[in-house]
């Protein structure tokens, strides 16, 4: 029996592997975040539940690149705008927040980068969302 | 950038797909590439002129060049 995969095939694997990854990333994260609300455990259990996310994003970023790598130049101009959009409006995002945090006192629990980095993804697909369109 | 590869396609009863599949990119990129919304890189320019048997510079072509100046610029100045 033939082991050997269509390249179609490998792309459809590498986008269940990236789906995996995500999901599981963004399940650690807030698995993390709940746990963390508990003061209970010691400094090293919460350090290291702290960082359980890590090795999924990694993947997930891993296979991005797999995937980006593996795109045509189109898809990649698309994902070229999208940074294009994403990157400065995170600049002025986080640009925006310093300077008002110099003003007035903003709330830890909605302005701190345990927040803000939301943002950052919502950018990138709003770049994505954009650039599509633009080519449609 | 204009372009002349919906008629080549056409010409060879080629779905939007069969042409994506035969250069290598996806069918959205052969729908921006038609439309002239998006212009190839060179390599896959020349793919494309491959594919089709003619020069890159009778398939595409910029808003002041016609389809019929861009088929006659191949030729020697003393015959167009």
């Amino acid at each position: 029996m033939s082991t050997e995969t269509s390249p179609a095939q490998r792309e459809r694997r590498g986008g269940y592997l990236l789906a995996v990854l995500t999901i599981l990333w963004i399940v650690t994260y807030f698995f993390a975040r709940g746990f963390l609300n508990d003061p209970g455990p010691s400094t090293a259990v919460r350090v290291a539940v702290a960082l359980l996310p890590i090795p999924f994003f990694a993947g997930a970023l891993w296979r991005f690149i797999g995937f980006l790598r593996a795109a045509d130049e189109f898809e990649r101009r698309i994902h070229l705008e999208a940074l294009a959009v994403a990157f400065p409006l995170t600049m002025l995002l986080l640009m925006i927040l310093a300077l008002l945090q110099r003003a007035v006192t903003l709330k830890f629990e909605d302005w701190s980068y345990a927040h803000v980095w939301y943002y950052l993804p919502i950018f990138y697909l709003g770049g994505l969302a954009l650039a599509r369109r633009r080519y449609q | 950038m204009r372009n002349r590869l919906k008629v080549l396609r056409a010409e060879r009863d080629w779905s939007q797909a069969d042409l994506a599949e035969r250069i290598g990119v996806s069918r959205q990129a052969v729908t921006a590439i038609e439309t002239g919304k998006y212009d190839p890189s060179l390599p896959l320019a020349l793919r494309i002129g491959r594919l089709f048997g003619q020069p890159v510079e009778r398939i595409f072509f910029d808003g002041e060049d016609e389809p019929a100046e861009a088929e006659r610029s191949h030729l020697p100045i003393a015959e167009r």
